[in-house]
Formats: structure tokens, sequence, C-alpha cells
């Protein structure tokens, strides 16, 4: 593998916990790998499965779904839906052969500046030994 | 297998009376094996009604067409329509009238038992016979299948003939029905998913390959999804015609929308399809085996809407297709659901 590869992550953050959150990282100049694409979405519950399949599709190297801590959802009950949907759609990708770490799912508070960027940190450490994600992309 | 008279009589009945519109049943294929849909609409045509381990098709497809053709007319007949139904095909309806699809009084259940079998694997039966064509297929009083070709009869073990399905299935009777043939009989099972260890044994890359290669084969004729009894979307994602284009769209509009997968069939695109399909169905596939059947080119589809039954079933211990009162698994949740893979 070239040293100097940089996985691509897209995050699907939703708008009322984790977006906050990666916002008071930034605010706070906390350092984190730029290599996220950020996605502000209403809810993690919003999130449909094919948004993941079409971000590694379109070439992401990782993807991650953040919401609200259980509990703490805007929508009372969105995350949890999210948690239910996507449990399964990390099952099917990694049942068809995908590397698991290259889907994960995370709850940040709108306070966990902190945890965000050890998030991030730690996504990109694990996605730089796998690799370029070659098996779901689409040939240009 | 049981014995259909009794369904015929009710049959003949309900259509005499007229409180039926037609009847789905199964009928005598016109090239001996194996069996077809049959719509009757009158009372006399009823005989021609089969029941034999040949009916393998899901016959509530037809049900999501009769909607469909209902919503088109401008005074459609209110009736119910009946139909014939294995087990597996009525926890379809199940599962339609939980998502609301259809209504319990448009349809009237024949249900028929598979007693202690099942239905006939197309390519099992044609590799037992060698080449030899077989004319008809039944199931004799010990629950052995009797194949008569041309040239005698060959009997054959269930478990040899049966589909893969079939072995796996939770309950060979209708979960739902107004009129049943035959008894209720389980067989007793002792792995429900047996047939995903195969694959589930393999190493993540051995997986990968063995995907890829089913998957670039697929041509995309979808007629998975035009088999499947709970592909009903009015719009399909991967269909780019969605765009209602009128006579103010723009170029600009027609150029900029969106396009989740492309329509070609390549690896790629084609994994995208199958995986929104598979997602699409958990939770929601009962498991007819009618995606695989229709295939062309034979890719085992099924594996993946059965991985998911296994992951609903383990992970959230929900069932499909016996409750119409439950909730759906996808937009229900509990508080103790797993997170164990959330960081």
């Amino acid at each position: 593998m070239a040293e100097d590869y940089e996985p691509r992550i897209v995050a699907f953050l939703c708008k009322w916990c984790s977006s906050a959150g990666s916002d008071l990282a930034g605010v706070s100049r906390m350092e984190y790998p730029p290599n996220v694409v950020p996605i502000q979405v209403m809810c993690s519950g919003s999130v449909s499965p094919l948004y993941i399949f079409s971000a590694f599709n379109k070439g992401a190297d990782g993807v991650l779904v953040s919401g609200c801590h259980p509990g703490d959802c805007h929508y009372i009950k969105g995350n949890y839906y999210a948690r239910r949907r996507l449990n399964l759609v990390k099952k099917l990708l990694e049942y068809i052969g995908l590397e698991p770490q290259r889907f994960q799912m995370s709850w940040i508070s709108a306070a966990e500046g902190t945890k965000y960027t050890q998030i991030i940190k730690n996504f990109v450490k694990e996605l730089k030994p796998l690799g370029p994600q070659t098996k779901m992309r689409r040939n240009p | 297998m049981a014995n259909i008279e009794d369904l015929k009589e009710e049959a003949k009945k309900l259509l005499r009376e007229g409180k039926v519109k037609y009847i789905i049943g199964y009928g005598a294929g016109t090239n001996g094996w194996p069996a077809a849909p049959l719509f009757i609409k009158k009372h006399e045509d009823v005989d021609k009604l089969v029941w034999n381990p040949t009916c393998v098709h899901n016959l509530v497809r037809f049900l999501v067409d009769e909607k469909r053709r209902k919503a088109r007319q401008k005074q459609p007949d209110k009736r119910p329509v009946g139909i014939m139904v294995k087990g597996c095909d009525s926890r379809a309806v199940v599962v339609l009238l939980q998502e609301k699809f259809i209504d319990r009084n448009d349809v009237y259940i024949l249900g028929v038992s598979c007693g202690k079998t099942g239905v006939v694997d197309d390519a099992k039966l044609s590799k037992k016979m060698g080449g030899k064509k077989a004319k008809k297929v039944e199931v004799d009083a010990q629950d052995r299948f009797v194949v008569t070709t041309e040239e005698g009869t060959v009997e054959a073990a269930a478990e040899e003939l049966l589909a893969e399905r079939c072995l796996e299935c939770k309950a060979n009777f209708p979960v739902i029905y107004d009129v049943l043939s035959g008894e209720k009989t389980k067989r007793p099972l002792d792995k429900p998913f047996g047939s995903l260890e195969k694959i589930e044994s393999l190493s993540a890359a051995e997986r990968w390959s063995f995907w890829k290669e089913q998957l670039d084969k697929c041509i995309r004729c979808y007629a998975c999804r035009s088999a499947c009894p709970m592909c009903y979307c009015d719009e399909c994602v991967v269909d780019s015609i969605n765009l209602a284009v009128t006579a103010d769209t723009t170029a600009d509009e027609k150029a900029q929308r969106i396009r989740w997968v492309q329509r070609s069939a390549e690896s790629s695109e084609n994994l995208i399809y199958h995986l929104v399909r598979a997602i699409h169905l958990a939770g929601r596939c009962i498991d007819c085996g009618e995606c695989e059947r229709a295939c062309p080119l034979d890719i085992p589809l099924r594996f993946l809407n059965k991985k998911l039954e296994k992951e609903a079933k383990e992970l959230f211990g929900y069932e499909v297709g016996f409750d119409s009162a439950l909730p759906a698994l996808i937009s229900s949740f509990r508080d103790e659901d797993p997170q164990d893979f959330i960081r």
C-alpha cells in the first residue's frame, strides 16, 4: 500500500447532536484528520441504507453514521429506528464480504467534540491498512 | 399433500354464488411438469385446479397486480379475489395485510397444506431424472415423491427432491385462510437456517469472491423484482424513468436527477441493486423462493434474503409472516435492541 494513501470517509451526521458535536470540535480548534466529508442529515433515522450503499458506490472508503445518544433524539425515536435498520445493513455488508471496519455507527452528542475527533482518528487509523475500497465502487 | 376435493367444492360454491370475482389457483402446465397459475372465472372450470408438488409458484404476486388493475378502473368490482395459497404464500398475504397494502376483505384465502412434504426443486428434479422428462410429480402415502416419465415411474425420498426452502420451512400449512385443505402438520426442524452455513463459514475474502462471481452474472432483467410479491413499490429506485417529465421539465432538471444506481449491468451496480433489494425485503421476505426460481442466471438470491431473515430473528426476535397485527421489523424498535456495534 502506498504510504501516502488517505482514506475518504463520508459521515452522515444528525443535525441536532453529531453535527453540533463536529462543530464543537471545529470551534474548539481540536485537531483531527481531514479525511472526512460531513453530510448533515436531519436525523440518523433518516439515513436510508441506500445512502450508505451509494456512498460506497461513489468511492467512499468508509461510511460513518452518527446520531444522538439513545433517549436524546430530537425526534424522540429516530435513532432507535436507525439502530435497528443500520445493524441489518452492517450485517449485510459483512455478509457479502466487505471489511466490517468500513461501515461504522456512533452516538455523538452536541457536547462531545472530543469523542468526534477520537472516532474520526480511529476510523482513519483502521481504514489505512485496508487500502482503497474497490468492491462497491463504480468504474469511472 | 392434501386432497383438495373439499377446496374445489368450496371454490365452486363461491363462484356459483358470485362471492368472489375470480379464483387464482394452480392448473396443469402445458408441458407435463410443472403446474401453471390458473385463473378461474366460471364454476364449471374449477375441476381444472390441481395440487401437487409442482405447484411452486407464489400466486400472491397476482394480488399486487389485481390491486393495480382495480386502481385504474373507474368502477372496480369490489368483490374479493379467491387465491390458493401454500404455507409460504399465506405468509406473503400476512405481510401484505400487515403493511395494509391489501385489505382482508379483498381476498378470500383457499389454503392448502403441504402436509409433511413441500414443492419440488426444478434443478434437483432434472438432475435426478438425468435428462428424462418428468410428466407428473406426485406424493405417495409414505410422503415419497413419485415421478412419472414416458418410461415409467421413479421414486425418491422427499428430502432428495424438495426445494431448499421447503426443507427450512417453519410451517408447511397456511397461517391465514378462509378454508383449509389438509392438516396442520409441522415437520421437525433442527436447522432453520442450515443452508446459510456454507457461505457463513467462508472467510470475508471468499464470501466476496462468491458474491462477486454470482452477482456479476446478473443481466438486470429484474425478473426477481417482477416475481416477488413484496416488490410492489410504484417507483423502484433502480429505474431511471422515475422522473416525471412534463412540458415544463428543463433539460437541466432531467440531467440533474438522482441516479442512485446505473442501469448498466456492471458488477458494482448489480451489487447495489441486489443489496437494496435485500434490505428492502428485510423482515418482509417470506422465503417463497420466487426470485431465485425466476432468475434466468441461477443467482442464489435466496441466500441474501435468508441471511437478513436470520439476523432479524437473532438480533430482534422477529419472525416474518405470522401475525398481521404486529408492526413491521424496521418500523418498530425495542429499547433493548443490540447496539454493541455502535461506538
